[in-house]
């Protein structure tokens, strides 16, 4: 689950999730639902493997993010699923998606970066918990 | 509006600025002194952009204070309208987070000499040509390409390779800050993603509160000077305000994925991450330096071919050449920067990085770095507002000089978050309200022009009164909208 939260120049992403996985799964959601208007029309018919390696786990999420927009900003690349496995070194992922066809996408944002500010993530009583603040 | 309003001390100075005492964090080495007033400030409190002042406060080597200009609005690590000086004999720092992911971004204006009747009739087709022609967007590709080689050059001579392509002139040069080149960049330094993401972008507008305007000419405040870049009562003018687009973000963020260490490196305390930095003397540093400096001249560059595309518009659609027209550039200025400049600080005049993250440069009459044909006037400053109210050509004052590191505003700031604009223009056509205004606006995302609304920013006419009063910089001319096109 995400939702965006108030930043005055910027746009909040906050994610909840009961496992790390799908909380690193939903994180990704939420950087492409703010490029995109309707994220469940963008069709999975490519896929996209990454290996991300880190041990801060705030790292780990700002690397995984960085590099899914910078697969968006090189090839044009819409991701709307997404599966990931968390270790104590790193990650793998995989996301799903189709190159963007402007007949039936429509962006709405410019993501200019993934920032530090705000940095998140944390577990709680219901799982787990992550902000960023991208820059627009 | 933030997540959090601002409880720290706010002690008032004078009529126009406001002081948070180093004594509010331990660590601060510097007081924040922010440009406001009483109107503005209680807006200010709103977010945690007060903070932002106070944490930039730690970084070594900052001199005099922690500067905010009246445009301040919470940004990440650096508030929005943040100005700091580091002096790299007394271990100063250079902060990629100082300047921002959108490294020279900047506003220039041209002038022509039509005027508001002969615009009006065709302004819609005005207009949609320009939003054909220009590239909008996101991940919209330009009409120029460089290669590799090409490329190179044009991150290393910045506006002045253009000139050699044909696609600047000698004037154009004249009238950018830096005569749109700053030396001692470094190509060589740049990611392979970073020169990936610039090859197809140059000459591209980009989105969020990226803008090209048709404005007109409303009201003058200072005539000779308005003679000086000649200005006059109803001229339509053409206001850009873009920067490195992707090749800059890239640059930015491989600085700070580079820097992640260097705080521990180099024992600095900081209380943002956002706020990474290296000293200036440094591997880090001077790899960031060179750089930046590459990303900066690939911004002028995308300016001049922004306007050269626009000055193309005109001239298909009024049936004349862009030089009959007389679509000569007033000026260039860039408000996310760091440049080493020579200031008096505490009576010693030194050399010192001046970080303006969100500021302008406004350096006063006489400085060496103005233009002759300004020398009497001051450095054109000029600030754009909303798309519904106004924007505004300035010049530097002498008051830039001694409070500021010569430095004025760079725009309204936000009043209201993205989310919150949103929110508000539900259920509404904001393109045709301000077409019942007069202002014919396209935009790739109607999302987007809902963020980037009217009311969404302060009104740019309280925070030019701020810096006017202040003695940053002085009123020449309001210009109003009456064309925009964004991303």
């Amino acid at each position: 689950m995400y939702e965006t939260f108030d930043h005055t120049a910027d746009l909040g992403l906050r994610i909840c999730a009961p496992d790390l996985n799908s909380l690193f799964a939903e994180a990704a959601r939420a950087l492409f639902a703010a490029l995109v208007e309707n994220l469940d029309a963008v069709k999975p018919t490519r896929r996209l493997d990454l290996v991300v390696v880190g041990e801060d786990r705030e790292y780990l999420l700002f690397d995984w993010l960085k590099e899914l927009l910078y697969h968006f900003n090189a090839e044009h690349l819409l991701l709307s699923r997404f599966e990931v496995e968390v270790r104590s070194d790193g990650l793998q992922g995989s996301g799903w998606g189709e190159p963007f066809d402007p007949a039936r996408h429509e962006l709405t944002h410019e993501v200019k970066a993934i920032t530090y500010h705000g940095l998140l993530v944390e577990q709680n009583d219901d799982g787990w918990l992550a902000e960023v603040i991208v820059d627009i | 509006m933030g997540k959090d309003t601002f409880h720290g001390p706010l002690e008032r100075v004078d009529a126009c600025c406001w002081r948070i005492p180093k004594s509010y964090k331990q660590g601060m080495r510097v007081d924040g002194l922010i440009f406001t007033d009483e109107r503005l400030l209680e807006q200010l409190k709103q977010d945690q952009a007060p903070d932002q002042v106070a944490n930039v406060a730690f970084l070594p080597g900052i001199q005099h204070a922690s500067l905010a200009m009246p445009d301040i609005h919470w940004g990440y690590g650096f508030c929005i309208g943040g100005v700091c000086a580091t002096d790299p004999n007394e271990g100063g720092v250079i902060s990629p987070g100082g300047v921002g992911y959108d490294i020279n971004c900047g506003v220039r204006l041209m002038r022509s000499n039509l005027f508001y009747r002969d615009v009006k009739p065709h302004l819609r087709a005005l207009v949609d040509d320009l939003f054909r022609n220009v590239p909008t967007g996101v991940g919209r590709s330009g009409r120029y390409s460089f290669d590799k080689k090409e490329l190179r050059c044009l991150l290393n001579e910045g506006s002045l390779y253009l000139l050699g392509r044909g696609l600047a002139t000698p004037s154009d040069i004249e009238y950018t800050e830096a005569h749109g080149r700053l030396d001692g960049a470094d190509p060589d330094k740049l990611s392979d993603r970073a020169l990936v993401r610039g090859t197809d972008q140059c000459g591209t507008l980009g989105s969020g509160n990226h803008f090209l305007e048709v404005q007109v000419v409303d009201q003058i405040f200072d005539e000779v000077a308005a003679t000086a870049m000649g200005l006059e009562k109803d001229m339509i003018c053409v206001m850009i305000h873009s920067g490195s687009r992707g090749l800059g973000y890239q640059v930015c963020d491989d600085a700070l994925a580079s820097l992640r260490n260097a705080p521990k490196k180099y024992g600095i305390e900081l209380p943002d991450r956002q706020l990474a930095c290296a000293p200036i003397a440094s591997p880090e540093g001077e790899h960031y330096i060179a750089t930046m400096r590459a990303a900066a001249n690939f911004a002028w560059c995308n300016r001049q071919l922004l306007m050269q595309q626009a000055r193309e518009v005109f001239a298909s659609v009024f049936g004349r050449s862009w030089q009959e027209l007389q679509m000569n550039l007033i000026y260039d200025v860039c408000h996310n920067i760091a440049k080493f400049e020579e200031h008096a600080v505490d009576g010693k005049r030194k050399k010192v990085w001046v970080h303006r993250k969100g500021a302008t440069r406004a350096f006063p009459p006489e400085h060496p770095e103005i233009p002759a044909m300004y020398r009497k006037i001051g450095q054109p400053v000029i600030i754009p507002g909303d798309m519904g109210r106004a924007s505004w050509v300035l010049v530097g004052q002498p008051g830039s000089m001694e409070k500021t590191f010569g430095t004025t505003c760079h725009g309204a700031g936000r009043a209201m978050s993205r989310t919150a604009a949103v929110k508000d223009a539900a259920g509404r056509r904001i393109d045709k309200e301000l077409e019942a205004r007069g202002v014919i606006a396209r935009a790739q995302s109607r999302k987007g022009l809902a963020e980037e609304q009217p009311k969404a920013y302060k009104n740019v006419d309280d925070v030019v009164e701020v810096v006017h009063r202040a003695g940053l910089s002085k009123k020449v001319a309001r210009m109003r909208p009456i064309g925009v096109i964004k991303g």
